[in-house]
């Protein structure tokens, strides 16, 4: 609950970020202290997972990282455009989208994970079935972000615009361009953390290389060292890959005030 | 009505908001007295501080400068001893009217017994005609029915002082009227203080004991005029007497730079 | 502040389920049946059977049929499995590690969520830990439970706990922000005390939020478990998917996901029923 005094922002920012830093080193040695004089056979350590990254590091760390990324990438840029394609299309084409929009519902409800192994079985071990996969998260995220978008886009506000003396092309450019784009970033921002969950899961199934691939890889020599090392490394990607998002998102919030 | 006992004293106090783009003042240094029992009304233009005021009295806000004691004591906490209808009605969506009216009730500060707090509740949906709305939430109850069960919640336990902010804003005009005649018996049997922010110079005048116009932005007090209207009034033809017409053109003279400066 | 974009794949979904608009007069009459609510279920099921008569005619011509199976193959692997009951032991499996899971992770997940939120400062302290943990993939735990807790039930338990649990805690620690802040304060003028805020307006005021994150929970929590049943396990829905796969049975693999989606799917409504009848206010 906020408490009605005025408390001193500044004060207050630094004890946030005081207890912050102690909580984590204190986390951290905690975790050190406990491998190292008690046991680290299941817990490892933090030194010991730093020594791993090194390690990693000049020993094709970033092929693994780029694997992973290179998956999402693709993903994204063959489910989005394909996604928004529909989503702007069924927007504008209500009797059809009243028939096929229940149906892309219903197949959005199967869990996607699950499509891996088909994926696998299908397109092999290497990258296809997880670009697939992730263009399949992709598509369904897209397109439901453009189609509730176009869906917003008042009739009315284009009709007053063009009375205004707009052309059709100045509606186009002006309105429907620049809100499209907001919904398509804001699509991408929800689709990125989802690209990164598909593609690890498509690695932890089956794969040569990957982040995922190196999890599981390690688990099957019982490396705790060495998926905490993989985990961390996704971590660091996930939370990267999340300022990416919100600063989609920043820009979004800039479109939007232009649009409105 | 007033009883010449001092009961809210404002010295110098002011408000003044941190934003990102520098201080930005709501209110300047501004005295104000109330006395215990007193019905005084704040008028203005939008963004002169009126409602600042009454977050401070309530112990919401500090002021920035100033003093403000209430009873004699500053108010550094929150004031326990006013009831706050605020602008923005504040009913809990997940409660009928009849329990968003009683919650005080169920209260440990105001504990009463269930059959009390019906009975209670029963005479409120009466006095704010709500019957047979009691089980309806506030999201299925038009705007004005939402502002009269915030009213009833707000009576029902009987604060010493009210404070109201734009209480009957959205009701339609005759509705309106009901809702004046209302409050003033309420007050007059209660005895209450009341603090009352309205941009509606006739529902001020005809309420009030004394209105106090402010200019806006940063708000400050322009003029108080002391309302000499002879009580009880019938708020329905009190309109029409000229005594209020003399009121309603001064102070509209006031007013008027205010508005048309917006 | 609200956390990452958590709901925000709800409230999309949510967006594009809104009705579509009715036909114009003057549209066609073939327009005008097709938005009727019968019209519509005809055109749908008209569309589907479409589908999967292609699917089944095409199936073999087109594409090996060992590859994309066909619709009267899935329901004939589904009735063996249900005819000589094999596949209620994996059904069990799966529906108990995701209902036990979902329920661990749910009720510390929202009381998570409570004890943080219930101070600015400890939420401010601890919020970039919660942010980096929800950039993690909770699913690339699988293995650790696997490791810790052996293959059988208590690892995917674990995961659909872990799963369920962040999804709470995030939309707890949400409905806590969104809070109208006018409501703690009104009752506090009414004279309430920090216990009776708690349990009459804070309580009450995450429901919405809290049944929304139960509801996308679903979802997620069959998919931990069947995930868990395919990286390590010998029953449940994963495993016979994953088993199919390794016989080159694509209607194993069908049949499963399918057998999948009812649980899922089913599962989603007996939550949205409970939800309307605890919401009953929300209109």
């Amino acid at each position: 609950m906020a408490t009605a005094v005025v408390r001193n922002v500044i004060a207050e920012r630094r004890i946030v970020i005081v207890c912050r830093l102690v909580l984590f080193a204190l986390l951290l040695a905690g975790w050190e202290f406990y491998g190292r004089f008690v046991s680290d056979v299941w817990s490892s350590r933090p030194s010991l997972i730093l020594a791993r990254l090194w390690t990693w590091a000049g020993d094709g760390l970033l092929l693994h990282i780029a694997t992973t990324l290179t998956e999402m990438a693709c993903g994204l840029l063959i489910g989005a455009p394909v996604g928004t394609l529909l989503g702007l299309v069924l927007g504008r084409l209500p009797v059809v989208a009243g028939l096929v929009r229940p149906i892309i519902f219903g197949l959005y409800s199967i869990p996607l994970v699950t499509l891996a192994p088909l994926l696998i079985f299908w397109f092999g071990l290497d990258l296809a079935p997880k670009v697939i996969l992730v263009s399949i998260v992709t598509f369904f995220l897209l397109f439901f972000t453009t189609f509730a978008g176009v869906q917003t886009i008042d009739r009315e506000l284009i009709e007053n615009y063009r009375l205004l003396g707009a052309s059709r092309s100045e509606v186009i450019r002006k309105m429907i361009a620049p809100a499209c784009l907001a919904w398509i970033l804001s699509g991408l921002k929800i689709a990125l953390p989802y690209s990164l969950i598909s593609a690890t899961v498509g690695e932890m199934l089956l794969a040569r290389a990957g982040v995922g691939f190196l999890l599981m890889y390690a688990s099957q020599q019982i490396d705790i060292t060495g998926m905490l090392s993989a985990l961390t490394v996704l971590m660091v990607i996930g939370v990267t890959i999340g300022e990416a998002a919100n600063k989609l998102e920043r820009r979004i919030m800039r479109w939007r005030l232009l649009v409105a | 009505m007033a009883n010449g006992q001092e009961l809210l004293k404002l010295e110098g106090v002011s408000k003044a908001f941190e934003r990102d783009s520098g201080a930005i003042m709501a209110l300047a240094p501004t005295d104000l007295s109330v006395e215990r029992e007193e019905f005084v009304a704040l008028v203005g233009p939008s963004g002169c501080g009126k409602s600042t005021i009454l977050n401070m009295v309530a112990g919401l806000l500090r002021p920035s400068e100033g003093r403000l004691t209430y009873d004699g004591r500053p108010v550094d906490d929150l004031n326990l001893r006013v009831g706050y209808m605020t602008q923005r009605d504040t009913l809990l969506p997940w409660r009928n009217a009849g329990d968003n009216i009683g919650s005080p009730l169920e209260l440990s500060a105001h504990k009463t017994s269930k059959s009390e707090r019906d009975e209670k509740i029963h005479r409120m949906i009466e006095l704010v005609g709500l019957q047979g709305f009691e089980k309806h939430y506030p999201g299925e109850l038009s705007g004005g029915m939402r502002r009269r069960v915030a009213l009833a919640r707000m009576l029902i336990y009987n604060p010493e002082t009210l404070l109201m902010d734009e209480p009957f804003g959205a009701l339609d005009a005759q509705l309106k009227l009901v809702m004046h005649d209302e409050i003033q018996r309420i007050v007059g049997i209660g005895r209450k203080t009341v603090l009352f922010v309205t941009h509606d110079l006739a529902e001020a005048i005809a309420l009030a004991d004394r209105v106090v116009v402010f200019s806006g932005r940063p708000g400050r007090v322009k003029t108080v005029r002391e309302i000499d209207l002879p009580r009880p009034r019938d708020v329905f033809r009190i309109r029409f007497a000229p005594r209020f017409t003399e009121l309603h053109e001064e102070l509209w003279d006031h007013l008027q730079d205010e508005v048309n400066r917006d | 502040m609200a956390y990452v974009a958590r709901d925000s794949e709800e409230s999309l979904v949510a967006g594009a389920a809104r009705a579509p608009r009715r036909a114009m007069p003057g549209e066609g009459r073939l327009s005008q049946f097709l938005t009727s609510r019968g019209g519509r279920l005809f055109g749908q099921f008209v569309i589907v059977a479409v589908l999967l008569a292609l699917w089944e005619v095409g199936s073999g011509i087109f594409l090996p049929r060992l590859w994309v199976s066909a619709p009267s193959a899935i329901v004939a692997q589904l009735y063996k499995w249900f005819s000589d009951g094999s596949i209620w032991v994996h059904l069990t499996a799966t529906i108990s590690s995701a209902a036990l899971g979902y329920l661990i992770g749910a009720i510390a997940g929202v009381a998570t969520g409570l004890l943080l939120g219930l101070s600015t400062r400890v939420e401010a302290i601890f919020s970039p830990f919660i942010v980096a943990l929800y950039s993690l993939p909770k699913i690339a735990l699988a293995p650790f439970f696997v490791i810790f807790l052996g293959i059988g039930i208590e690892s995917k338990i674990a995961l659909v706990a872990v799963t369920v649990y962040f999804l709470l805690l995030y939309n707890t620690l949400d409905g806590i922000h969104d809070l109208d802040r006018g409501w703690a304060s009104a009752y506090r003028l009414m004279g309430a005390n920090r216990r009776e805020i708690v349990r009459q307006v804070m309580l009450p005021g995450i429901m919405p939020w809290v049944f929304s994150g139960l509801r996308i929970s679903v979802r997620y929590a069959f998919t931990a478990a069947v995930f868990g049943e395919l990286i390590a396990g010998n029953r449940g829905i994963g495993y016979l998917i994953e088993d199919s796969a390794g016989n080159f049975s694509s209607s194993g693999i069908f049949a499963g996901v399918l057998a999948l989606v009812v649980c899922s799917v089913g599962a989603t409504q007996i939550i949205v029923g409970v939800e309307r009848a605890v919401l009953h206010w929300k209109t």
